[in-house]
């Protein structure tokens, strides 16, 4: 084989020194090759995405002005005409493409809704303000930004009793022990894409507890450490669902009563976050003691019967709202005047339903609290460790 | 127009993907044209075309990777060739044109990537049937339809509910805002749980059977139900929130399984205890009721053994009479340890300047526990006494989802009884070759290497990272969608770069199968 070789490979960017041996110049021959393998295998990725999106937005384009030419009474059959784009051909329900459509098409919609796709994303990292006038496919761009997740929200700081351990807010005292700090005030003031920690029902107790303190709590009420307490919890649970079967409960309405069957009326996660909701709006804030609550528990009993029937609507009311209004805020400033103001009364109640759990908190003493952790937090973590090693699978 | 569907004359014939709505039927006018011409082009075309494939996944890369030049001798390169779709000849980029010019032959393969090549267009064309071909060939063996689709068809489909419009007229298009992307929130001390659950969540085999409703029951309080609902929360809702994973946390609390007694606290725990108890908990809901005795052979059709269980072979050599006995086992996940090994690298390392620097890869921590043969004593049936015996674990059947536990907490016995956490980097890749850890490593016919290879390739999709002490840390998990990481820190979703989730101190290793079996 005559060595016509050339010092580089065919990236060009790494060259042997002149001079080289061949084994030198061999290696860089090699690395180089391997960059330029490495490009080659990117840009083509980018390539296919890129240009499989374009072909797709030429069809779903050409697709629409069919549709529209024809009644729309029949919307599964696929028209019958012959209809021709820049980009692509619609004849006898086929499409096909005209030319590239990396040239001829020059936006990308979205496969599933049709609709334009979002392409920067609304804050942030490479953020561009979208287009007001379009309605663009609900699934943007994550937002790539310091302090805030990918759908540009974020949380109020936890504050003592809000998921802080005692040690981090004993670090910054200065009246923080407060209750009520500032966040949950001026709730209303918030931004709509800072969010509040929610509260969660507790299948035995039903009382709402907010999420940071769900684990402790249920802890001691269901599990109470023990396994044949838990045995007990289970059983209770159930006789007090037979109890509610017998008063005619509909079972829509058993939200939050984890029961045979409740679950397809209602999924359960959403209770809690509904629940939160009903309690706040039910109840007075400020709540005195723990008799009080029982008698809102009652109260919040008899609400849930009355909306059962719609339970399906209003947990789509609900989902349709107020989670809507996080994407919104943090989204298209164009919708954000109406939206707020039809958004905000569920936001402000929301927040304050932390605070009767908080004040049921203070009435209940031996809640294990954070600050009880630190006890017996070494046999504890022995304990963890030994089983950790020990249940490592069998080999 | 290509043959329709029944006007074939024989069912050899092959035909162009139908036309999909959002879709062009062809890849661009030239390859619309090259279809059109006649049945046979039709057929030689994309027949040649699997070939091609074949040539390039499951064969040797030198074949591929040597273009017969038009001029001079042939030579291997490392860089793409194009593969003629018309006839067998492989090209360089330059003799492309020429090869093109002289024969009339328009369309080419690349040889990196099996992407054709349209020399009218002067680009890369994506055309929808050969893009299937190329899609399916990753994905599985052969083209062969997968069986579950065969078995679809066996029970055959109702003419009315299966039909496109009923569908359309009866159901909604979940919102593309729903992307599986949420949060959990941190329930006091349970990031160890919601590690667990997104790795459960972003698994696109129980993603997958929870979306079809794989599930149901009435049983109070079951696990797998309230997975059911956390999946249907992830995927169908447009919420954007954290997700309070309260009937989870209750299932949990409410279980009177034995595995609870020592997890039941509201301390911090162990994410890899919470993982086999999840495992466990779903088999038992889903699967035959059978609790899987630990270190038995224990299969089972649920989706948990189809999906995390994978079977050991342990062959222990006696040294006095050579006999040989083998024993399988189940097993949940691969449990790693390091402490040796970080020992073993300490002690090489030691002179060397910077001793942090020292980190391990995944493969050696591998190579340590299945290639590497250790010393037992063992009662052999042959010489009916104690021997000395070589014994090697091999894996016998991959699961689907490999699951791969570096132990990094150690809990020390002896007169200082201490618990330790190893902080030593253990490198992990993308992709992963499990076949040199098989059984079918050793007997494997060399021809069909790479295709074995292949079908032992895992992919990383979520990593599990302790940071902190052993006594108090925080857990976080990196999960991929798609091409793109992300890290999930409780109910904070945030995009993560691929060198972040390498860097990162894995604790549990998610990786799933290329070929789903």
């Amino acid at each position: 084989m005559p060595l016509e070789i050339d010092d580089t490979g065919k990236a060009g960017i790494v060259i042997a020194p002149p001079g080289a041996d061949l084994l030198e110049l061999f290696s860089h021959i090699v690395l180089d090759d391997i960059l330029y393998t490495l490009v080659h295998d990117l840009v083509i990725d980018v390539h296919r995405k890129e240009k499989k999106a374009r072909a797709s937005t030429a069809a779903i384009k050409v697709e629409k002005l069919a549709a529209n030419s024809i009644d729309s009474s029949m919307p599964d059959q696929k028209p019958d005409v012959d209809i021709e784009t820049d980009a692509a051909i619609y004849k006898k329900g086929k499409v096909m493409l005209k030319g590239n459509p990396l040239k001829t098409t020059k936006e990308i919609f979205c496969p599933r809704c049709n609709l334009p796709k979002l392409l920067y994303p609304t804050e942030g990292k490479g953020a561009k303000k979208p287009d007001p006038s379009i309605i663009y496919c609900k699934r943007h761009p994550y937002i790539e930004k310091p302090g805030f997740d990918i759908y540009g929200q974020t949380w109020i700081a936890p504050g003592p009793g809000r998921g802080k351990k005692k040690k981090d807010v004993e670090k910054n005292k200065n009246g923080d022990d407060s209750p009520v700090p500032g966040a949950e005030v001026s709730a209303k003031d918030r931004p709509p894409n800072v969010l509040g920690f929610p509260s969660a029902t507790c299948p035995k107790c039903k009382r709402c507890i907010l999420v940071s303190r769900l684990n402790n709590h249920m802890g001691s009420c269901i599990g109470n450490g023990g396994r044949n307490a838990s045995r007990a919890a289970t059983q209770k649970i159930n006789s007090n669902a037979g109890s509610q079967n017998g008063e005619n409960t509909p079972p829509g309405s058993q939200k939050g009563t984890p029961l045979p069957g409740s679950r397809a009326g209602s999924p359960r996660k959403r209770d809690g976050d509904e629940y939160d909701e009903d309690a706040a709006e039910e109840s007075d804030p400020i709540i005195p003691k723990k008799k009080k609550l029982k008698a809102n528990a009652l109260n919040k009993k008899v609400i849930l019967k009355t909306k059962s029937p719609a339970t399906m609507a209003k947990k789509d009311k609900t989902k349709g709202s107020s989670h809507l209004s996080v994407e919104h805020k943090a989204g298209d400033g164009d919708e954000k005047p109406p939206k707020t103001t039809a958004i905000l009364p569920p936001k402000k109640i929301n927040a304050k339903g932390p605070s009767p759990a908080k004040k049921i908190k203070i009435g209940k003493p031996p809640v294990p609290s954070p600050g009880g952790k630190k006890a017996g937090k070494k046999d504890r973590d022995l304990e963890r460790e030994s089983s950790g090693t020990l249940s490592s699978p069998p080999r | 127009m290509a043959a329709r569907p029944g006007t074939s004359a024989s069912p050899k014939d092959y035909e162009v993907k139908a036309a999909q709505p959002g879709e062009p039927v062809y890849g661009c006018e030239h390859l619309q044209r090259l279809f059109n011409q006649d049945q046979n082009t039709t057929n030689t075309s994309i027949e040649h075309y699997k070939s091609i494939l074949g040539t390039l996944f499951d064969k040797s890369p030198v074949i591929a990777q040597t273009p017969k030049p038009l001029e001079g001798p042939s030579f291997t390169t490392l860089t793409s060739t194009y593969l003629c779709l018309q006839c067998p000849s492989i090209l360089t980029e330059e003799d492309r044109t020429k090869h093109g010019n002289k024969k009339s032959h328009r369309f080419y393969v690349d040889s990196r990537s099996a992407t054709v090549y349209c020399q009218m267009c002067d680009d890369m064309v994506y055309d929808p049937t050969f893009e299937d071909l190329r899609l399916k060939k990753l994905a599985t063996k052969s083209f062969a339809t997968s069986r579950k689709r065969k078995q679809d068809e066996l029970f055959s489909p109702d003419p009315v509910k299966d039909s496109p419009s009923y569908i359309t007229q009866n159901t909604t298009l979940t919102s593309c805002k729903a992307n599986g992307l949420r949060g959990i929130y941190n329930a006091g001390a349970t990031c160890y749980q919601n590690v667990v659950l997104q790795s459960f969540l972003h698994n696109p085999i129980l993603r997958n059977y929870y979306l079809s409703d794989g599930h149901s029951c009435d049983v109070p309080h079951c696990l797998s139900c309230a997975m059911d609902d956390m999946f249907q929360d992830f995927y169908v809702a447009e919420n954007t929130n954290g997700y309070t994973a309260a009937n989870i946390l209750s299932g949990f609390w409410i279980s009177d399984k034995k595995a609870f007694e020592n997890l039941v606290t509201t301390k911090e725990q162990d994410a890899h205890e919470f993982f086999q108890f999840l495992a466990e908990e779903l088999h038992e809901r889903n699967g035959d009721g059978k609790r899987p005795e630990i270190g038995s052979e224990h299969s089972c059709d649920c989706i948990i053994h189809q999906t995390y269980y994978g079977k050991l072979q342990s062959t222990t050599t006696c040294q006095n009479c050579q006999g040989v006995t083998h024993q399988v086992q189940s097993f949940l996940d691969l449990s790693l340890p390091l402490e040796n090994l970080v020992q073993k690298k300490g002690k090489k390392d030691a002179p060397s300047v910077t001793p942090t620097r020292s980190s391990i890869t995944l493969q050696e921590c591998l190579n340590e526990e299945y290639i590497k043969q250790d010393k037992c004593e063992y009662r052999c049936n042959n010489c009916s006494s104690m021997q000395q015996a070589r014994r090697q674990t091999l894996i016998k059947s991959l699961p689907n989802v490999l699951s791969i536990q570096l132990k990094r907490f150690e809990y020390k016995q002896g007169r200082h009884e201490r618990a330790a956490k190893i902080e030593t980097p253990v490198q992990f890749p993308l992709q992963l070759n499990m076949l040199p850890y098989t059984t079918r490593n050793k007997v494997i016919d060399p021809k069909d290497r790479y295709e074995t290879a292949r079908a032992c390739t895992y992919d990383l999709f979520s990593v599990v990272v302790h940071v902190g002490e052993i006594d108090t840390g925080h857990y976080v998990t990196y999960c991929r969608v798609g091409d793109q990481w992300f890290a999930f820190n409780d109910h904070k979703v945030e995009v993560a770069q691929k060198s972040e989730v390498l860097n990162a101190k894995a604790y549990l290793l998610f990786y799933i199968a290329r070929y789903l079996s």
